[in-house]
């Protein structure tokens, strides 16, 4: 009986002396701090300007889609000669004009602000991440230092968000990281490379559209002369209207897992 | 007589020396994953040590007829024992076991930061990574039947993936 009583106590006093010790891990275990106030600021913003932008090119990519209807329906392809149809060409080229105008008045705007949050967060990963982390200790932020998590939680999702209005994109990751005290340093890590990749991606398609916009409306400038529609337009216009206003057709889902086995996980006395 | 008897003895201790034939190192032949660990144990102790990559391999292939959660212990108690009889270091005990049987990625065991190290080398870190996670589809999932486990690793590999571009990309921007 004594003895019993002497080993449940030794026990006890082993089961406290873990949690203290469990206890002391997590509370010196260091928290990675990848989203300060101003990279949330910094998105937030550029949801809003990008919401102005989608807003003042909506009216006119309508106005664009009518136009080309009725081009179509009055069968001026193959007509381009036909004083009618002429009139409609010049009438299209000078509202995709009008689009040109908008992009180039409302990117720089986009830019500065996409470029904000990107310098940001590139200083954030490159502290965080780069200096500060060794590829083991990224790996274990990754994991949470835990066991295999439940797969049916939700995983931070990853790139590839063709499909979203561009204002509803950042809107995402404004919320995803407003919240981001309810988030773990390993979904924290991913959210962070993900928004990252992200901005660079669009601050080069920023860039580089900005210089084509200032070649393309000169060449309408010279096609207003003629009444021509180029497909170059057209293409220019499909282009817009799929990046802001997404393209369904390219959401791929992914797969889920096969059935796990239910089985307690064995620990090796091996494992790492 | 006696010095006669001595000699003829002697003579056939030196010419039996000379009959022993290398030990054949065979592979183990049962489909029993604990009769295949019997044998590789007995070839191993008798001057096979040299072949324990082929013979891990071999004791994989077995487990691989007969899959079962279970086989995690037997391949950890292997290596232990292994690691005891002086035939791999305790280092390479740990390695065997984790590259096969665990989510976390021997690879990426560093002692730099990954903007000096990981970095320069992530081609190859990404290369290595993929071989070893196929490892662990064999060790976690037609081993082990571990699916959890395996998916676990296969998705910590993407995020490696993803979270290395960044995080390179921004060192890289820091120059």
């Amino acid at each position: 009986m004594e003895l019993l009583s002497r080993r449940q106590m030794s026990h006890g006093l082993l089961a406290m002396a873990t949690l203290l010790l469990i206890g002391e891990s997590y509370a010196t275990t260091p928290t990675i701090r990848l989203f300060p106030t101003t990279v949330v600021e910094d998105l937030r913003q550029t949801s809003s300007v990008a919401k102005e932008m989608e807003t003042g090119l909506q009216e006119v990519i309508g106005q664009l889609d009518q136009q080309q209807q009725l081009y179509h329906e009055s069968k001026c392809d193959g007509a381009e000669d036909d004083p009618g149809c002429q009139r409609l060409a010049k009438q299209i080229g000078a509202t995709y004009l009008d689009m040109l105008g908008i992009m180039e008045d409302r990117l720089p705007d986009m830019e500065h602000t996409v470029n904000n949050t990107r310098l940001s967060l590139e200083k954030r990963l490159r502290s965080e991440l780069g200096n500060k982390m060794t590829s083991w200790t990224l790996q274990e932020t990754l994991l949470g230092g835990n066991p295999p998590k439940d797969t049916s939680a939700p995983a931070p999702s990853l790139r590839g968000r063709s499909g979203m209005r561009l204002s509803e994109r950042f809107s995402q990751y404004y919320k995803l990281v407003a919240s981001s005290s309810s988030h773990t340093d390993q979904s924290l890590a991913v959210l962070a490379s993900d928004i990252y990749l992200d901005m660079e991606e669009t601050s080069l398609l920023i860039a580089r559209t900005r210089e084509e916009i200032a070649r393309a409306t000169l060449i309408e400038q010279l096609n207003q002369s003629f009444g021509t529609i180029t497909p170059e337009m057209m293409e220019v216009v499909g282009g817009v209207k799929s990046i802001l206003f997404g393209d369904d057709t390219s959401f791929a889902p992914i797969a889920g897992p096969p059935p796990g086995s239910v089985e307690q996980a064995y620990r090796s006395p091996l494992q790492n | 007589m006696k010095t006669m008897s001595l000699l003829v003895a002697l003579s056939a201790l030196i010419l039996a020396s000379c009959a022993t034939s290398p030990p054949p190192c065979d592979s183990p032949q049962t489909r029993n994953l604990s009769a295949a660990i019997d044998h590789v144990k007995d070839s191993l102790s008798s001057g096979c040590a040299a072949h324990f990559d082929r013979y891990y391999d071999d004791l994989l292939r077995t487990a691989e007829g007969d899959p079962k959660p279970g086989n995690k212990r037997v391949f950890s108690e292997f290596l232990v024992w292994s690691a005891d009889e002086g035939l791999l270091s305790q280092r390479q005990a740990k390695d065997h076991y984790n590259r096969y049987f665990n989510v976390k990625f021997m690879t990426l065991q560093s002692d730099y930061n990954n903007c000096s190290h990981t970095c320069p080398r992530r081609d190859r870190i990404m290369l290595d990574m993929e071989r070893e996670l196929s490892d662990k589809e064999r060790g976690l999932l037609k081993v082990s039947l571990d699916n959890d486990g395996y998916y676990r690793a296969d998705e910590l590999f993407q995020e490696v993936e993803l979270v290395l571009e960044a995080t390179c990309t921004a060192c890289s921007a820091g120059q």
